[in-house]
């Protein structure tokens, strides 16, 4: 039972770290790219 | 010529398991074609199901096609990984990539997965042992709470659950009843304040090549951390590299069209073709369809715990009902959030909020499987 409650609380933890950390690179990937769209605007 | 009736008319050899299931592919039949629910799996599925319980009829024994097809397609989990592609060409994470803290929220909603693992195991093998649920098997049920049809196969194939046919019913069939799990529990959560809450809309899209980045990137991240999710985020997010990069609109169409549809017909007739009547009436199989509402409901208790976090945290921003649709069912979930803001405030259009927390929900659900896939073995 116990490798069970194991599984479960693992599992929340490290779903809620894979999507947090891919959160972090989207929030920095709209920065990063954000610019240069502005650029490709200015340039049209 | 020595030979008895018994052998070559099926009526002379139907069981009333053989009988009760032809049954059940009729109700499957008919709710997909009558009441519309989730036709385009249903149809299939029930007429494999009536196809494998014809006595003598020999169609899902050893060298019937469709063993041949389940063989080929679900336990080499190629199946599941196609549909994602076409999943992956269908969707358009735009709302998602616009809120993108929406993905927290998926994660949320993947409660539902782990809380039900953990009850099934408890009533098999864990504890009670009442029920024949091993550790997979209990996993296997759990990730019905990814809403997700193919994670389902997937997951429930990769850890060869006994009870694979039951769960991906389950899962489907759950999923088209979405509309009629998550209102009561939502009703029950938010008051009417907080249904009515409008949430500001987002200014200004995203840009294509920040769409192309994003597949690309998802993959790479999520198989880094959690590598067994691979197969299921790769072909998702592949699917999805086809329709944001502009440059292959011919597979792109064919993903989300023919592919889509072709594996989506072998699939559900495979899946029909399970659900032999030895297999699948044991008071287990009732079970599995208990659990699987518990998960969906713990699911959107979850996502909505969250989104009241996110709605006191944001200084009365967020409306915590779309925490609910961080469950992975697509755009059901979106569509029932949109309906109750709208009772709760004629002017409250919630539905692309919605949509991103539900596109998260997509990515998160898959994470999910791979997790679980990744933690079985090693506590097993």
């Amino acid at each position: 039972m116990l490798n069970a409650l194991w599984i479960a609380l693992l599992g929340m933890a490290i779903i809620f770290a894979v999507l947090g950390i891919l959160l972090l690179v989207m929030v920095f990937l709209g920065r990063v790219v954000k610019p240069k769209d502005n650029q490709e605007k200015k340039d049209r | 010529m020595g030979i008895s009736a018994g052998e070559f008319l099926g009526f002379l050899n139907l069981t009333w398991q053989a009988l009760v299931m032809l049954v059940i592919g009729g109700v499957l039949i008919w709710l997909g074609i009558a009441k519309k629910v989730e036709p385009v799996l249903l149809v299939p599925i029930g007429f494999g199901c009536v196809l494998a319980n014809i006595p003598l009829g020999g169609v899902a024994e050893p060298g019937g096609f469709l063993a041949v097809l389940r063989e080929a397609g679900i336990h080499t989990e190629i199946f599941p990984l196609l549909i994602f592609i076409g999943v992956g060409a269908m969707i358009d994470f735009e709302p998602f990539l616009q809120r993108p803290y929406t993905i927290l929220l998926g994660a949320a909603a993947q409660f539902g997965i782990f809380g039900t693992f953990f009850l099934a195991y408890l009533l098999g093998d864990g504890w009670l042992q009442v029920l024949d649920f091993s550790l997979k098997d209990a996993a296997s049920i759990g990730i019905i709470g990814s809403a997700d049809g193919p994670t389902s196969i997937y997951v429930a194939t990769v850890l060869q659950s006994k009870y694979a046919a039951a769960i991906v019913v389950a899962a489907y069939s759950y999923m088209a009843m979405v509309p009629i799990i998550q209102p009561p529990i939502i009703k029950a959560m938010c008051s009417k304040e907080e249904r009515a809450l409008k949430m500001p809309s987002v200014a200004g899209t995203i840009s294509q090549r920040r769409k192309i980045l994003f597949p690309i990137i998802t993959v790479l991240v999520v198989g880094l951390l959690a590598p067994k999710a691979t197969p299921l985020i790769g072909s998702l997010m592949f699917g999805n590299l086809l329709r944001e990069c502009g440059v292959v609109e011919r597979l792109f169409m064919a993903a989300q069209n023919e592919l889509a549809n072709i594996v989506t017909i072998l699939l559900g007739i495979t899946v029909g073709g399970m659900m032999s009547g030895t297999e699948f009436l044991r008071p287990e199989t009732i079970l599995v369809f208990i659990l699987g509402i518990v998960a969906f409901s713990l699911d959107t208790v979850a996502g909505v715990l969250l989104g009241k976090l996110m709605y006191v945290l944001s200084g009365r921003k967020v409306n915590p009902m779309i925490g609910a649709c961080g469950i992975s069912a697509f755009p059901m979930s979106s569509r029932v959030v949109q309906k109750l803001g709208l009772e709760a405030n004629p002017h409250n259009h919630l539905l692309m909020h919605a949509a991103g927390a539900n596109t998260a929900g997509q990515i998160a659900s898959v994470v999910a499987g791979g997790v679980m896939l990744m933690l079985v073995p090693i506590f097993s």
